[in-house]
């Protein structure tokens, strides 16, 4: 499942930004090589010898939406400055500008300097205010965001995991103390009664069992940094039972189904950031809903492990 | 409803100080070499975070890739009649996709409604209840399997994505009958 999946969102990534791509190719978005009108002001007056004028530039509401067919409107003006070299005079948009669609993709795109939009400046004639400015060619946005994207998550992928090396060695220190110290044998026992039907793989004793308690507590408590380490060393001690090495087991898909559900006592610290004193009103609701997404997660995960074809794929029938 | 969640969160002040000094405590009483246990443990930790990147790696690019192509939208516009049946509103129909795949991506999405739409709207309501009762289910697939090296998850994509949905069927219809939206 998983392998269709993933390819899915592969595949279908590209099948989506091509022909996102090819559309906007069609409909010509972005007006590749076409001038658009804009009207500059010079706030500290021209001086065509400077290398670098300032310069406020204003674009026409009704002339900016019919020249990209769009209802977005620009601001009545924006900072910016002129670059004039012998090739001709460049002009720029001060970084950071709030421009509005497709200037902001076309400034995105055209990988200039500091993120600013630039663009060649024709029919220009100082003294005169009017002139037009040719954006660099904008093609295939998509297909080069899809592109970037996956390489910006890879790196953040080694992040996330990397970042983790702190607090998992504390936790799978302290873990390991629990578990010399007969802590988590102790758990095992008081957690027996209630665990022991949705793990029935689990002999009676074994430490995975104090394992999962502590990665639900963790989770209940809305202890997610805890949470992730305790999951971790319970799946590590369900590996133990685990004839097969690639593949999981029963148990193990019904550990991972009730985490997915998130059951927590305490709001999320991003949700109460956000929402503030509303999630007062909002505890109950969420309460409410990750108990019953819990019970439809454990249901599905026990269900669909009596589904034939993953009977077939159990590790431990095989053995 | 607001004493029991000042309860709570009081509570799970202490959770963390009593694992954290409990179980060398209790270990030191039980006569255990503490400090060398926990270093004993704790060398697992690198091993662990490194064995997850490969996991984390693969689910992480694709998805953003999936996010970057514009596939979302194209999602969106064709489930809507679909969900229309059911009663589920199309404004929320990005936050139930995400939900699943992304976190910073779900919570991203919570910020912009609440831009959108402002803070008493019922819509910001249930995205919220959305984002703080489900996880991302392939984060955890990624995680925990990949701690241990397991590549043939069977029916853990199938039974986390089921009760996915049905957290966000849920989370509609609670808001719906506690604020009568």
């Amino acid at each position: 499942m998983l392998n269709y999946i993933w390819a899915g969102l592969i595949i279908s990534s590209l099948v989506f930004a091509l022909g996102y791509d090819i559309r906007d190719l069609s409909v010509d978005k972005y007006r590749n090589g076409q001038p658009l009108p804009v009207e500059l002001a010079f706030p500290q007056g021209y001086d065509s010898a400077a290398r670098r004028v300032p310069v406020e530039i204003r674009i026409a509401p009704d002339q900016y939406a019919s020249f990209y067919q769009t209802d977005q409107a620009p601001a009545p003006s924006y900072p910016g400055y002129l670059v004039q070299t012998k090739e001709g005079v460049q002009l720029r948009f001060a970084a950071g500008s709030k421009l509005p669609e497709p200037l902001a993709t076309i400034g995105k795109v055209s990988k200039s300097r500091d993120d600013e939009l630039q663009g060649l400046l024709s029919e220009f004639n100082p003294p005169g205010t009017n002139a037009a400015v040719v954006f660099e060619p904008v093609q295939f946005v998509k297909l080069n965001a899809i592109a970037s994207a996956a390489l910006d998550f890879a790196k953040t992928g080694a992040e996330i995991a990397l970042g983790l090396v702190g607090v998992l060695s504390l936790f799978l220190g302290l873990l390991k103390i629990a578990e010399d110290s007969g802590i988590v044998f102790a758990l095992v026992k008081l957690v027996r009664p209630i665990l022991r039907p949705l793990f029935p793989e689990v002999p009676a004793d074994h430490p995975a069992l104090g394992m999962i308690a502590l990665n639900l507590t963790a989770t209940l408590f809305g202890l997610g940094n805890a949470a992730t380490p305790f999951g971790i060393k319970a799946m590590e001690e369900l590996q133990k039972l685990n004839p097969s090495e690639d593949t999981a087991t029963n148990s193990m898909v019904m550990l991972m189904a009730i985490n997915t559900a998130g059951i927590q006592l305490v709001p999320p610290v991003l949700l109460l950031a956000l929402m503030g004193t509303q999630i007062n009103t909002l505890i109950f609701p969420i309460l409410i809903t990750s108990v019953l997404g819990m019970i439809v997660a454990i249901v599905a995960a026990r269900l669909l492990g009596r589904l034939p074809g993953y009977r077939a794929s159990d590790p431990n029938r095989k053995a | 409803m607001e004493t029991m969640r000042d309860a709570i969160s009081l509570l799970s002040y202490f959770v963390l100080p009593l694992i954290l000094v409990g179980f060398p405590l209790y270990g030191l009483i039980k006569r255990v070499p503490v400090y060398e246990s926990f270093v004993e443990g704790a060398k697992e930790g690198f091993q662990v975070a490194v064995r997850i990147i490969p996991y984390l790696v693969a689910i992480l690019f694709a998805i953003a890739m999936f996010r970057a192509s514009g596939a979302m939208e194209a999602l969106t516009k064709a489930l809507n009649p679909v969900l229309g049946l059911i009663g589920f509103p199309a404004e929320l129909l990005p936050m139930a996709i995400i939900r699943s795949l992304s976190g910073s991506g779900s919570a991203a999405l919570v910020v912009d409604m609440i831009n959108q739409y402002g803070e008493d709207s019922i819509f910001v309501k249930m995205a919220s209840v959305m984002y703080g009762s489900s996880e991302t289910t392939f984060y955890v697939i990624a995680v925990y399997f990949g701690a241990i090296s397991i590549r043939k998850t069977r029916h853990a994509v199938p039974a986390g994505l089921i009760a996915d949905a049905a957290a966000m069927l849920i989370a509609v219809w609670t808001v719906r009958l506690l604020f009568h939206g």
